[in-house]
């Protein structure tokens, strides 16, 4: 009794520690996003040779997130993917809110964010760029029209269950309560038929993102046709290994199942990190067999540069070869706090992943003495993010978190018991 | 909601909407946009300017150039560029290991691609490419996603990050605007166009007049002392260079001639004579 009293006090004073942390490193973001806005790009260390940095670098780190566990839930509502189905709600919301991340980042970094809907006013058609915009909001009204569809059954139980907090359930209704069983018929179809069309979307949403930078015949390091495919690769890895640690740490189900659905979550990602090393292999043999200056460059600067321990110790160590050694160890294959643990590190280590991607292929000057040619700081060679970068990226993830404890707490991400679809499944 | 397959909708169909229902509204939308889009991408084509007889160019004799870099100079006169800012730059080369080093250099202002990767990628079309030949950018237009700067493949655009000579805002580089444009954007403030959009070399078409032809030549052009920048228009046979009169065929065709990163199939308008 008395241990238990003190494992629920520690665990009143870890959460106590990480909300402050998280309140303080939000006040700072807020506070950065503001100067930001209040300054102008003046505060980013970004130059003329490397125009896009770290938010570019989080911006597409977060589309892929989204893409990724998006993909995932086609698992469940598509393919019929049953084990996985208590993490569908869970995934979905994750594609909405990276999404939403994404687009805050993305719009941080424009020159002119209050211009940003030109793109869809003086719409370019041969910009990838102008056709990605598109695609993420028809993406994120699939995604939005899915979440619904899942939570549905869950929001009518709570609307149904009287007390205060039933006022707010029963505005999801749209005036109309009588869904249940009609709605039960119908949401498998939808939902099926919803996941079908955001397939190609969701590989336009990651894919495109990755022909940004494939089509860039400037950069040699972008230019591949390997690029878009390695982006969603990356992405499903990255969107699995979020979700398996987000299924562990926030899903309120019996254990016995949570096991069952994180672990194959974790073996699930595991194996698509295993196919991502060999694009990344592939790549990296015909870049150096071929031997063009221009061509190597950028992987130089990622494999031997000055930041070469991001690609070595986060992309390859903490991205790919823990979880890999977490879900074959005997030990702690089958441990739920271990399996978290995998899915945080393909998650965290995909990052090293995004910023290897955006900023060495930009690094080599497109001249190699052209920074020499101006004396200023915006033409210096190489590229290391600002405080306000820094602060802003992490700010911006802090609110993310906060969005994601507010939603967790509102809405029934678990799935309503015996079957959300009324079949009688597995 | 009268075509609901009768079995289904069991007596309650009034709110729910039939799937055929929602992908009839999905085809509105989509016709609404692909009406209200297309226009607007035929209208971002057409909106060059410039005169289409015409195709500006330049040949930049390198064995005249002294390296005196007075191109830069001029070009940061003319235009008023900040810092940070730079449209013409000139580039040197250093070659070989001490002691047994040469160095070559070369002017390089933006090239004017026939085929042009800034135009292609700008989700905006704020970048364009006016009939002449000369990518110009509408400032008011560019959000400054700096996409363009990504995709050039000459380093020939800038960002404009807002930098100032003299910090004080009433300094005296602040009074003039730069005559890019006609000075159609006025003093530089701060969080107003150019600061916040992507920059670059336009061949000085504000020294065009109404027909599209050069009043006097681009400031580069103009400024050499070594006479080593010839300009004009490369469409013509007959043409000659605006500075110096000399047949700009002529100057191709005499001695060899490069272009810039040939290879990735730009176009550039600008060539080189060797040194």
């Amino acid at each position: 009794m008395a241990s238990q009293s003190l494992v629920a006090r520690m665990d009143w004073w870890l959460r106590a520690l990480g909300s402050c942390i998280l309140l303080a490193v939000s006040a700072v973001g807020i506070w950065a996003i503001a100067a930001r806005f209040r300054e102008g790009l003046i505060l980013t260390h970004m130059t003329q040779n490397v125009p896009w940095g770290l938010w570019i670098s989080l911006y597409i780190y977060f589309i892929g997130l989204s893409a990724g566990s998006f993909l995932l839930s086609t698992l469940i509502y598509v393919f019929g993917v049953r084990r996985f189905e208590p993490a569908g709600a869970l995934a979905l919301l994750q594609a909405l809110g990276c999404l939403a991340l994404g687009m805050v980042l993305i719009w941080i970094d424009l020159g002119h964010p209050e211009r940003f809907l030109n793109v869809f006013v003086h719409f370019n058609a041969t910009s990838v760029l102008a056709w990605e915009a598109l695609l993420y909001v028809a993406y994120s009204a699939i995604v939005l029209a899915e979440l619904y569809l899942v939570l549905r059954p869950a929001l009518a139980q709570r609307a149904a269950s009287g007390g205060v907090s039933a006022t707010w359930y029963r505005v999801f209704e749209f005036g109309d309560s009588s869904l249940k069983e009609r709605w039960q018929q119908r949401a498998a179809g939808w939902l099926r038929m919803l996941g079908i069309v955001g397939i190609p979307v969701a590989i336009g949403v990651h894919g495109g993102t990755g022909a940004i930078f494939a089509v860039v015949k400037s950069r040699p390091t972008w230019y591949s046709g390997l690029f878009p495919i390695v982006f969603l690769v990356s992405a499903l890895a990255s969107g699995g290994g979020l979700l398996t640690f987000l299924a562990a740490a926030a899903l309120r189900i019996r254990e016995r199942q949570k096991l069952d659905l994180v672990g194959g979550l974790a073996r699930l990602t595991v194996g698509i990190v295993a196919f991502d090393l060999l694009l990344l292999t592939s790549e990296i043999l015909v870049v150096f067999y071929g031997g063009i200056p221009h061509h190597q460059a950028g992987w130089r600067e990622i494999l031997f540069g000055p930041f070469w321990w991001v690609f070595w110790f986060v992309q390859l160590g903490l991205g790919a070869l823990v979880p890999i050694a977490i879900v074959s160890g005997r030990r702690t294959r089958d441990s739920l706090p271990w399996l978290a643990v995998a899915g945080l590190a393909v998650a965290v280590g995909i990052i090293g992943v995004r910023l290897n991607i955006v900023i060495p292929a930009q690094i080599e000057p497109q001249f190699p003495t052209l920074p020499d040619a101006y004396h200023h700081v915006r033409f210096s060679y190489g590229y290391f993010p600002s405080s306000n970068e820094w602060l802003v990226g992490l700010g911006v993830i802090a609110l993310g978190i906060w969005a994601f404890l507010l939603a967790r707490s509102v809405l029934p991400l678990e799935p309503v018991e015996e079957g959300v679809h009324g079949r009688g499944e597995r | 909601m009268a075509e609901q397959p009768a079995g289904k909708s069991d007596g309650v169909g009034a709110a729910a909407p039939s799937r055929r229902q929602v992908f009839r509204w999905l085809g509105g939308i989509a016709a609404t946009v692909a009406t209200e889009a297309v226009p607007r991408v035929n209208s971002a084509a057409s909106r060059s300017g410039g005169n289409p007889n015409r195709r500006w160019g330049m040949v930049i004799d390198l064995r005249r150039c002294v390296a005196c870099k007075s191109c830069t100079i001029a070009c940061k006169n003319e235009n008023k560029t900040p810092p940070g800012v730079a449209y013409g730059v000139f580039i040197e080369e250093e070659h070989g290991e001490y002691p047994h080093v040469y160095r070559t250099a070369f002017f390089r202002p933006c090239m004017q691609c026939g085929n042009s990767p800034c135009t292609k990628v700008c989700p905006t079309g704020a970048t364009y490419k006016r009939a002449d030949g000369i990518v110009a950018v509408d400032y008011e237009r560019c959000i400054g996603c700096r996409y363009c700067i990504a995709s050039c493949p000459y380093g020939a655009r800038s960002f404009d990050y807002g930098h100032e000579y003299i910090e004080r805002p009433d300094n005296p580089y602040n009074q003039i605007p730069s005559s890019e444009y006609g000075a159609r954007y006025g003093l530089r403030k701060k969080g107003k166009s150019p600061v916040g959009n992507v920059r670059k070399c336009t061949f000085c078409l504000h020294l065009q007049d109404e027909h599209g032809e050069y009043r006097e030549p681009p400031a580069c052009a103009r400024t050499c002392m070594g006479r080593a920048i010839h300009f004009g228009d490369l469409k013509d046979p007959e043409a000659v260079c605006l500075v110096h009169g000399e047949q700009m065929r002529e100057l191709l065709a005499r001695r060899g001639h490069y272009r810039l990163k040939e290879e990735l199939g730009n176009e550039p308008a600008v060539y080189y004579l060797p040194a």
